[in-house]
């Protein structure tokens, strides 16, 4: 992955260089999780140092960055193939979009770690920390991402124009659009809480169960297309149906985070049946990827051709996607969903159980899948298997993240059994809770799930860095 | 019947359109709600707060009232309870621009603090700390942390224990020293009894459990 | 018995068409439902006379 990407084409150079990045990030990602996840145990580790607050800002916002880095990678990875053209428009310029939004991101890391927070003054909001979970970014940071996302975008858009025009691509460039977009719902400051969090949610939300949804259901059409040669007609019908599906439950399924922050009380059956709605796409992916999978397959063999899959590990990825952002996403969603079971469980490890398989499940496997794409055109391969290591970061990684998740749900009932539905959710109600022997014991596997996670990713940076060179040798043997 | 027999269940033509045609007026109604929200959701006015008109999210000035939050019978959830009576923020009423001045710095502050990446705020934040939303109402302020801090009332208490949170341990898990000033501080409480008057349709719910057991000398009397 | 399937509006404000379509059994949401579905059924049928018409 680190060399011998002489022979892509600029655009998929570019993807390249964002996957590196991208990889990275979710290493830090990992690590500072680990710190957060242990000073649960030992809250004196690195007190009045590197608090929780600190370590978490950086835990969710490496999460964030790495996403998006390997967000744009995939789409200039897929860019080339899905328009016939191999230099974007702006190639340069793409690249310099590169080196200044890594420098930037540098930047804000270094200041959330060593200044950590400022004084209670708007010049801290435009340069230290903005203070708002997952959008901490300070003001310079944001505009700068917005220029170099327009300049992306830009790139796609024309390059689109100029190109093919498959319905693939057609989603794409719309959903780009529309994500790009509501990052500016983001930026702006106000006293009322309430209409903070109120488009706070609009960038949140329509993020990860809308336009971030309908992104996953571009690449996995994209990737079956290059992986088992599906048929780009029933792909891309089942591309416009999950767009209507994923759409028509998640624009309004934004409800539900509307249950309690000041807004009215019309919110909790909006919230409720739209946002239960939600997992009914993730069901019609996960069957559309096994579908045309034992489609693919069953014909391969039919012809006496073997295996139908031109690379392993990104099957496997695009599946434990399937199956991961339904059970993750999905089901780990409407656990609670709604207002009836919300008002107790909002706000709790519940919350947290969800959001780390459904970020897992339905985003960072789909991505992975894509980095591996991007070797495979890196090394010239016609066939990429999958090796030990690579089969060891997949284990490892998933059942890591199900452990991760399993312990946080069983501390989520403990905490709204005890915290919320038995002391009434005050603060040595919150401590009770904290302190009962079932929810630290969660709270150790959470760790000890944590670490496995980690072994995974080593696998997975290893063998990402290996993978290619290996098999491009047997290639030529 | 016409000639051609076909399915629309397989044609990508009617799938694309659904899609266009369900994404953009799922669009235009959230807009549409979005409108109504913004309506509802707007701060109050000092003159509303007089008048005993009941807002969702109340003037700055509420922090001059007393707040409470009790069970609504016909609504059958939890909702603050604004005055009559005042009980003015550090025994001082403040004018609305005084009241808006100090909550902008307290909001300022919390965002500043990064309060949201430990504890939540109307429930959304991290898991690491006690949700905030009613935290001024909480019954740890009423004579524990008082009595702790030195101080003789809740606020006084508030502002000693945010400005030096390590020196007032709770419980093993402590807040760090975040530098906060006194005036931050200040903020930081105004910012905090205003939350607690928002109507957040009842939650958390059963806060006012607590509430009341200390008022009856339940659990959290000592 | 009140099985508070109908409740008038308890909400703080009520003059809002929403607040208005919410005091039944789901009303607001399947009404939401409904009017974002319907238009399908033309969009159906309209796609059906292209086929039909071999475009």
């Amino acid at each position: 992955m680190l060399n011998n990407t002489s022979n892509l084409s600029p655009s998929k150079q570019l993807a390249m260089n964002y996957f590196r990045v991208a990889i990275v990030l979710f290493g830090a990602q990992l690590l500072f999780g680990l710190i957060i996840g242990l000073q649960f145990l030992y809250p004196s580790f690195l007190y009045n140092f590197l608090d929780f607050s600190v370590g978490r800002m950086v835990h969710i916002n490496a999460l964030v960055v790495w996403m998006l880095y390997a967000m744009i990678g995939s789409v200039y990875l897929m860019l080339p193939d899905e328009t016939g053209i191999e230099h974007p428009v702006a190639i340069g310029l793409g690249k310099l979009a590169f080196w200044v939004l890594t420098a930037a991101v540098t930047v804000v890391v270094l200041v959330y770690l060593f200044i950590q927070v400022g004084p209670g003054k708007e010049s801290t909001i435009w340069l230290i920390n903005e203070g708002r979970e997952y959008l901490e970014a300070p003001r310079w940071a944001d505009i700068g991402i917005v220029v170099v996302v327009l300049i992306f975008y830009a790139n796609v858009f024309f390059t689109y124009m100029k190109g093919k025009k498959t319905g693939i691509m057609t989603v794409m460039v719309a959903d780009l659009m529309a994500l790009a977009g509501l990052y500016l719902a983001g930026m702006f400051f106000t006293d009322n809480i309430s209409m903070d969090q109120y488009w706070w949610w609009w960038v949140i939300h329509l993020w990860v169960e809308a336009t971030w949804e309908v992104f996953v259901g571009a690449l996995a059409a994209y990737g079956l297309i290059r992986v088992i040669n599906a048929k780009r007609e029933i792909v891309e019908m089942w591309l416009w149906i999950e767009v209507l599906m994923l759409f028509g439950s998640g624009i309004l399924g934004l409800g539900h985070h509307y249950f309690w922050i000041g807004t009215p009380e019309y919110w909790w059956e909006i919230g409720a049946l739209f946002s239960s709605l939600e997992p009914v796409p993730l069901v019609a992916m996960f069957v559309h990827v096994l579908y045309d999978w034992g489609k693919e397959q069953g014909q391969h063999q039919a012809e006496g051709k073997g295996s139908s899959i031109k690379n392993g590990p990104t099957m496997a990825w695009i599946s434990i996607n399937a199956f991961g952002n339904f059970l993750g996403a999905g089901i780990w969603g409407f656990f609670h969903t709604l207002p009836q079971v919300n008002i107790y469980t909002h706000g709790s490890q519940f919350t947290a159980a969800h959001g780390h398989l459904a970020f897992f499940g339905a985003y960072a496997t789909i991505l992975i899948g894509m980095m591996y794409l991007g070797i495979q055109d890196a090394y010239g391969l016609k066939r990429l298997k999958a090796t030990f290591k690579s089969k060891m970061a997949i284990f490892l990684i998933t059942f890591g993240v199900l452990g991760m998740t399993v312990a946080l749900t069983i501390a989520g009932y403990e905490q709204v059994l005890v915290e919320r539905a038995e002391l009434g959710a005050g603060w040595q109600a919150f401590f009770t809770a904290q302190n009962l022997p079932w929810y630290v014991q969660a709270q150790v596997w959470r760790e000890i799930m944590g670490v496995v996670t980690f072994v995974g990713f080593v696998y997975l940076v290893w063998d990402l860095l290996t993978i290619g060179k290996v098999q491009a040798k047997a290639e030529q043997a | 019947m016409a000639g051609k027999k076909a399915s629309v269940w397989t044609s990508i033509s009617f799938w694309r359109r659904s899609a266009a045609w369900v994404t953009g007026f799922a669009t235009i109604l959230l807009i549409w709600l979005t409108f109504d929200t913004m309506a509802q959701i707007r701060m109050g006015t000092d003159k509303e707060l007089q008048e005993g008109v009941k807002r969702r999210i109340p003037a700055p000035t509420v922090i001059n009232y007393k707040i409470d939050y009790k069970y609504d019978e016909k609504r059958g959830l939890e909702a603050p309870v604004i005055g009559p009576e005042k009980q003015p923020l550090f025994g001082k009423e403040l004018s609305p621009k005084e009241a808006a001045a100090l909550l902008h710095l307290g909001k300022l502050t919390s965002q500043a603090k990064n309060c949201m990446d430990c504890h939540t705020l109307l429930g959304n934040g991290a898991y690491y700390a006690p949700d905030l939303t009613k935290a001024w109402l909480d019954p740890m302020w009423e004579k524990t942390m008082p009595a702790m801090t030195g101080k003789k009332t809740k606020e006084e208490a508030m502002v000693e224990f945010l400005m030096h949170p390590d020196k007032y341990p709770t419980h093993a898990r402590m807040m760090p020293n975040l530098g906060i000033t006194e005036q931050e501080a200040k903020g930081l409480v105004a910012f905090l009894k205003h939350m607690s008057s928002i109507d957040t349709n009842g939650y958390p719910r059963g806060f006012s459990k607590t509430i009341k057991e200390f008022q009856t000398g339940g659990t959290y009397a000592k | 018995m009140n099985f508070h399937m109908f409740e008038q509006c308890t909400d703080i404000t009520c003059n809002s068409f929403f607040a208005w379509l919410n005091q039944g059994p789901l009303t607001l949401t399947i009404f939401l439902h409904t009017v974002i579905i319907l238009p399908m059924i033309w969009i159906y049928f309209s796609e059906k006379k292209k086929l039909e018409r071999g475009e």
